[in-house]
Parts: C-alpha cells; structure tokens; sequence
C-alpha cells in the first residue's frame, strides 16, 4: 500500500466514524427530557406561539426527517441554526473555535516537551531517587482533576503572588489582537498570540500570552503524566540496546546518544499517544475552559447542553470529531512515514 | 527673675508658632488636591446578555442592567428604594398624574433631552416605543410574559412634551410598570419598522463589530463602546459616558468608563474579586466565598434584602395534595430558618407571605401555620389516616443545573425538616432545568421548588402570577378560587393604599387557608468590591447603577 492510498483509506474511514458519532449525539439529545422551545417561554406558555417556533426550527418533523435534513446540511457545510438565540451554529462554533485551538496547541506543546524530557531523565536515572520524584510527580498530575489544579494555580499565581490574571482570554479594556493589515490584505488566525506577533505589538503578545499561560499549564501538566511514563519506559528499553551500546562504545557523546539515537526510536508510540491523548485533550479543555472563564468550545458547549440546543451540540461534537480524526490522521502518517512498516 | 516684657515675648512667640503650624497644617490639607475619581471601573459579572439589549425582547437580569445604563425611563426608582409609591421619582417625565377612576395617566415630559445621536426626545418618541413594544409581541420578551397589552390599551401625543396613556385597567402598579427597563425609551432611528406592520425581526439584536446599532436606546448615562460576543455569550462589553445624558448637569455618571470582565463561573469571580483583577464583582457569588471576601480587609461586600424569592409548589389537580388538610401538614412542618442557616449561611430570610417583608402587603401569614408546628402536622395528617407504621410519602423535585441557589441543599433541608414531624417520607429527585421544565409542563411533578424574579415592584407581582387562576398557569399547580381571584383583582386595581393594604391581608390569610403555594425564603443580594469603591445602592428594585459607582483613584 502506498502511502498516499494509506492516507485515502485513512480520510475514508474518518466519515463514518463522524456518522455513527453524529448519530448517537443526535439521538442521545432527543432521547434526554427538555424542550428547546418550551424553555423559551417562562411564563407565557401560549401554544399557538410555542408551535409556530417548533415549526420555525424544524422540530415539528418526524425524527427520521430532521435526521435527513441535518446530515444534507451538513454536507453542504451548514450546521442549523442554535436553538436557542437562532444564529448560525457554524459562525458560532468557529467564532469559539480558535480559543480552544490555542489552548490545546500549548497544553499540547507543555504536555509533550515536558513529558519526553521528564521521562528521558527518569529512564537515565533508572530506580534513583530522580526517577521516584519524576515517577510521583506523573501519577500525581495524570490523577489530579483539571479543575482542581486550575484553581491550585489561580490560588497560588493570581490570589496569591499577583503574577496571573486568574480568568478570561485578554484584557478587556484593550483592543484584542487584530492580526495583520497591510492595506486590503487582512490576516488573524484567531490564535491571539500569533496575531498579536503578527500585528507587531509585542505588549498585546505579552498580554495574551499571560491569560494563556495558567490554563495551558493546567492542562500541559494533567496530560504530561502519560508522556512521562511512556517515554521512561520505551528509553530505558531502547537505552539497553545494542546500537545504543555499539553508538557509546564509538566513543559518541552521551547527550547525542541519548536524544539523537535512542529518544527518536523511543518516540514513535509517544507519537501516537499524542494522537489518541488529542481527543482527551479537548474533554480536558471542557474543563479547563470553564474552570479559567476561556471563551472556546467547551464553555459553548456546556452552555448549550443546559439549553438542550440540539444544533448547536451537534455542530460543536461534529466540530470535536473532525479535529480528532485530522490529528490522528496526521499522527498516523507520521507515524507511516517514520515506519514504513505500517505500509505494509 | 524674668521681666514681664520677656515672659509676653515669649507668650507671642510661642502664639505665632501655634497658628503658623495650624494655618501650616490646614493649608497644607487643603491646598492638597482632592482625591480623584477613577477614569474606568473594572466591573466582574458571571452573566451574560441573554437574547439582546433591545427592550422589546430583553427579559434577563444582565440584559436589563445594561439597558438601564443606556437608556431611561419616564420614571425611576430612588437609590436604597423600599417598592413604596414614595421612592417613585421623575427620570424623563417631570411630573404626572392620574384620572380619579385610575384608567388614564399623563406625564409632562422633560424638555431639551437629546439622544447621543443629537436628536431631540419627544412624547412621540414615548409613543413610539410603547407601540413598538406592545405590537412587536416578541413571546420571549418581557411584554408578553407581564402581559402588558392586557394593561395599556393606547398611548396619546398631547403635545410635544406631554403624553397621555389610556389603560384597559385601573392598574394599581402602574407607575412601578413603566420604571421597568422594557419599558425604557428607545430611539426611533436605530430601532426602525422594517415593513408596514411591527414583528419580531424588527427586534435590534447583536451586531458584530457594531455596538451602536445592537442596541437601540442612546438616553442613558452611557453608551455602549465596546460588545463582544463569542459563540452567543459576551466575551467584552465596555461602556462610555454619554455627553449628552440628561443627567450630565447633576455629574452623572460619575465614572468615564466602565469596562465589564465576564467569568463562567461564580468561583472564577470571587477569585477574580480576590485577586484584584476587577474592582467590582456582582453576580453570581456562592455564599462561602461571599463569607469568605467578608473577612478580607481588602474587600468590601454590600449586602440588602433582594427582591427574590423561593417557594414550594404542589400539584393539586391529583391526590394527594389536591387534599387542603396535607397541604396545610407538610406547610406545617417546614423550618424555614434551618433552611436559610443552613443551606444560606443566614445570607437569606425566611418568608412567611408570597410578598417579601418590608413590602406592602406583607403580613407574614404562613407563621400561624409553624416554623415548624409538627404537632399540627401530626394532628393534620392523623385526621387523614397517616401514623407512623403508615407515613404520608411524597416525591419532592428540585432543579440541578443551578438555575436556582444550592437547590439540592434545599431540598435536603426540606426533606430533614419535613421527615422529623415523624409522619412525612420524602423522595427526593432532582432534573437539570430543561427536563425540571418539561416536567413542570407536563405536571408530573408531586411537589416541586420554583423561584421568582419580579417584572415590577409592587405586591401584585408576587401573588398574581402565583394565585389568579389565569396569572398562576405558568406554575401548573392547578390552584383554582374565585374568592382570591376576585380579591387579586380588586388588590391590583384599586387606588386607595389603605384599601390595597386591608385586601393584600385577606389575600395572605386566603393562603393560609387554602395553601395553594408555601413560600420560603426571600435571598439576599450581594457585591463585592475593592475598598476604594463608592456608590453602590442594592435594594428591593435589583436595579444596578452603574452611573452613581466610582472609586477614588
């Protein structure tokens, strides 16, 4: 199997992962007691009006029907319209999307380079004290709830030391980062530290970088436990093997050894640990999000369940699974292209 | 021996130094310059603008709060207000009056008041937002769900300053009606009539990157700079004194800018609070943190009775609480102060009439049935053939998703206080707000815990909606009398205080009677803020100046 049809079956695969996801959601939502039209009107339960909003959102057709029209919907990009303030479901999910992008790029960064050096260092310093410390220090983060830790941090670093604001994304008596402008050509990601790079001002960088830093380390940290244990182990296996020995024996420095030899051997399940840790990423950004007042997905998300708007959950698990898949998507092409085994 | 001349010398001497170091000291003050007020106020709210800040669909408490900072009313209520007739007082109107039969109401307007756009209010602009309200109809809007085209029948220009309204009604609250923030003055030219007639997409609702056009008022004290929403909640929102507020000659508002930080959750605030990210934090703070910030030195927290108030709800359409006797039993055994020390921390009061103490009308009628008298309970229940081998056994339904306050605590309370008459079992079970809605709509729950935020101050709006058969059919508690519906409608058209007063009074002991609800508890409302911060009024009316808050720089 070639590589690019490896990646064609891989793509193929992903639709029905994404249908059979949808489904489940689309019926689980059904299924649960609650209305989204009666929670509309409080005190005035006039019927008359009640069923011309049941007709408006379409919730007046059978099941099977509102199924069929969602998923040709969705195939021609459109997500519904939110249930409860009816504004389009795909503006307001990606409209939250970048804040939950940004976060899990860094939890995901702190999580991976924490992770593999923690680990390298506890597999060198096998059943040492260093590597007791390391090994706690991995359970204890990988147990400990996100929310907790988050308000460990928001105690320590906002209430405590002054250092950190304790919420939100950025100061809100500035401008937000507007990305670049240079005449008619306009470019923002939405990430704000890359926009505030981009628009040049490095105090708005600064800024956002200090709303950013206590959720993303929360969640770096809970997630950098599995990276920790994995990586001491796959190291302190590939640390024992014989072209490990044979490169030490060469005379090669140890640090060269140590990372350009045996950690990239070592890294490719860390590789794809990374890829299956992504969707628990985004169940930890859930958490952290509301933990830390982080406009993203998970706060739209948990908002929208107490709603029961059915679109707008819908398009953010639609949203969730496509990200999923295209992480680990590109995590097993990697993965394919640093093992041409997998090929095979 | 010193010589008289030098002790005199040395008794003006010492004089002078006295007032030099007084006139020193004095001078010194008050050549210093005056402690200066705060440019911009960091505001910290878990809300959010619900639907809009248009005051034709906006029914929330947010929403609202920003509506009173961009717009008025023709009348408002006093700071520290009570809900007495006497904390009404003139805000766009000047003066008013009514006819003797209480059907017509005219207001004299206030001349030379401008919109922030430069245009000039008028009584047709009062007219026009009346209109514009009432046929605009929007069923999630405030004016559907008071029922306010059951109370105005149509508003008169009298002339350009003078505007009369017409009620189908006597309408005892009807000053209290229009101090409401649906019923402030919008603007005609950011509020337009797309087609010929009003309808519901005629509502001004959020426009990215537009402020000004998401809202339509421009009266206020200030204008809305800055609104931000992500994904259908508020991100960023500041506001910016209007220059051309009415208000202005008085030096409101007394802070330029105010810039609101939202949070998700009411710990993420109090931690905000604490940290000194804001200056102010107002709604919602659980009550540890609030005790907890009362014993920071650095915060300061306001506190007031507020309007809201809980109260248990049975279904009386089946048995068996369409039995009196059982009603009455399980009114009997509730303790209500367990529930505010316990679940409230004493942050709550107890309630004994559905109209909060303090107010008009209040009598505190359920305390004749105990707080808690399980001896009648037991007497109750016995006459109905319960004992303790064969208990009176209920489900009691709370809300879980925080709609309410610590709504589990209650029901826990409850249950405790309920169970040790000796003679009562309660289940408990417990649904997020969507599904604890359905199964109000569906009247499948036996008894079940509601809450209420008033539309306007007055008693009426705490026992209409409750008791009158066609006010109560929100509940679904399928309480029916003639007797109270009679008497509610004379309670809210009447005139006379004293007359309104003597039949509130007959309304609560008809309660009593007839326990068609159990009232509970009233809670109380908070803030918290940095030390150097002045200016905030918490009263029965929940409304938030934002115009009269400033700190000292």
């Amino acid at each position: 199997m070639t590589l690019r049809t490896y990646i064609i079956s891989r793509i193929l695969l992903t639709i029905p992962m994404i249908f059979i996801l949808l489904t489940t959601v689309f019926v689980v939502m059904r299924v649960l007691p609650g209305d989204p039209v009666l929670l509309h009107f409080e005190k005035s339960e006039n019927l008359e009006a009640m069923n011309r909003l049941r007709v408006a959102l379409g919730l007046d057709q059978p099941l099977w029907l509102q199924y069929v029209n969602y998923i040709f919907g969705l195939f021609r990009g459109d997500l519904g319209k939110s249930m409860q303030d009816f504004s389009p479901v795909a503006q307001q999910v990606f409209s939250a999307f970048p804040a939950t992008l940004e976060l899990a790029i860094y939890s995901m960064i702190i999580a991976g380079v924490l992770g593999v050096i923690l680990g390298v260092v506890a597999s060198k310093s096998y059943n040492k004290p260093k590597d007791h410390i390391i090994r706690v220090f991995g359970i204890v983060t990988y147990a400990i709830p996100v929310f907790f830790l988050g308000m460990l941090f928001q105690l320590g670093f906002g209430v405590g030391l002054h250092w950190l604001p304790v919420g939100n994304r950025f100061d809100m008596s500035l401008s937000p980062p507007a990305g670049l402008n240079i005449g008619n050509l306009h470019l923002a990601t939405g990430l704000y530290t890359i926009d505030s790079i981009l628009e040049g001002n490095m105090f708005k960088f600064v800024t956002s970088f200090k709303y950013l830093l206590l959720p993303s380390l929360t969640l770096g940290l809970v997630l950098c436990g599995v990276f920790i244990r994995l990586t001491r182990s796959n190291m302190f296996e590939t640390l024992r093997l014989d072209f490990v020995t044979a490169a030490k024996a060469r005379g090669l420095k140890d640090s060269t050894v140590t990372y350009g030899y045996a950690l990239r051997n070592a890294f490719l399940p860390v590789l794809t640990m990374m890829g299956l840790q992504f969707a628990m990423l985004l169940g930890g950004a859930v958490l952290t999000e509301t933990t830390f007042s982080w406009p993203g997905l998970g706060s739209y998300l948990i908002a929208r369940i107490n709603f029961r708007d059915y679109t707008a959950i819908q398009g953010t698990v639609v949203v969730f699974g496509i990200l999923v898949s295209i992480v680990s998507l590109i995590v097993d092409i990697l993965y394919a292209y640093l093992d041409p085994r997998i090929r095979l | 021996m010193r010589s008289a001349k030098a002790i005199s010398r040395v008794v003006i001497a010492v004089v002078l130094i006295v007032v030099i170091l007084i006139v020193g000291v004095v001078g010194y003050y008050l050549a210093s310059p005056p402690a200066t007020v705060k440019e911009t106020l960091l505001m910290g709210t878990t809300d959010s603008v619900e639907s809009c800040l248009d005051p034709a669909r906006a029914y929330d408490f947010f929403g609202f709060e920003i509506i009173q900072s961009l717009g008025s009313p023709l009348v408002e209520y006093k700071p520290g207000a009570t809900g007495a007739a006497s904390d009404i007082q003139p805000a766009l109107a000047n003066t008013w009056s009514s006819s003797s039969d209480g059907l017509t109401w005219t207001f004299n307007l206030r001349q030379g008041v401008f919109y922030d756009d430069g245009s000039e209010f008028t009584a047709d602009s009062v007219k026009y937002t009346f209109d514009r309200g009432i046929q605009i109809a929007d069923p999630d809007g405030a004016w559907v769900g008071i029922g306010i085209d059951g109370i105005i029948n149509s508003v008169e220009v009298v002339s350009k300053y003078v505007v009369k309204f017409n009620l189908k009604i006597p309408f005892a609250a009807f000053l209290s009606l229009i101090a409401g923030q649906e019923c402030y003055i919008v603007d005609p030219k950011y509020a337009p009539k797309a087609g010929d007639a009003w309808s519901v997409n005629d509502v001004v609702v959020y426009q990215d990157g537009n402020p000004r056009g998401s809202n339509p008022m421009g009266l206020g004290p200030y204008t809305l700079a800055n609104w931000t929403r992500v994904a259908g909640k508020d991100t960023a929102m500041r506001l910016e004194a209007n220059p051309r507020y009415w208000g202005n000659s008085s030096g409101l508002p007394k802070t330029k800018t105010i810039v609101v930080n939202f949070y998700t959750s009411g710990s993420g605030l109090a931690l905000a609070m604490t940290a000194g990210d804001v200056d102010i934090a107002f709604r919602q703070l659980a009550t540890t943190d609030i005790n907890n910030m009362k014993t920071n030195a650095n915060l300061k927290v306001w506190e007031a009775a507020g309007p809201f108030i809980q109260y248990l709800c049975m279904q009386q359409k089946n048995a068996p609480f369409n039995n009196v006797n059982i009603r009455k039993a399980v009114a009997a055994a509730i303790n209500r102060t367990a529930l505010v020390q316990t679940v409230f921390q004493g942050d709550a009061q107890p309630l004994y009439s559905m109209i909060p103490t303090g107010m008009m009308g209040n009598t505190n009628a359920f305390q004749s049935v105990g707080d808690p008298n399980y001896t009648l309970t037991q007497e109750l229940l016995g006459a109905e053939g319960y004992s303790e081998s064969n208990k009176f056994t209920f489900t009691l339904w709370y809300e879980t998703s925080g709609h309410y306050p610590q709504s589990q605590q209650q029901a826990l309370v409850l249950q405790d206080s309920l169970q040790k008459s000796g003679l009562i079992t309660v289940n408990l079970e417990g649904r997020d707000w969507a599904a604890y809605r359905t199964a109000r709509q569906e009247e499948i729950m036996p008894a079940y815990i509601l809450g209420w935020y008033p539309d306007y101050i007055d008693p009426d709006d705490y026992i209409q909606p409750f008791v009158s058969s066609t006010g109560g059919s929100w509940i679904h508690h399928n309480y029916a009398s003639t007797q109270m519906d009679q008497l509610v409608e004379q309670a809210r058209s009447s005139t006379d205080a004293t007359a309104r007063a003597n039949l509130y009074t007959q309304i609560n002991n008809l309660m009593v009677q007839d326990v068609p609800i159990i009232p509970l508890y009233m809670g109380n409302q908070f803030a918290v803020s940095k030390t150097n911060v002045q200016g905030i009024y918490l009263d029965i009316t929940q409304n938030w100046r934002n115009w009269l808050v400033y700190a000292q720089g």
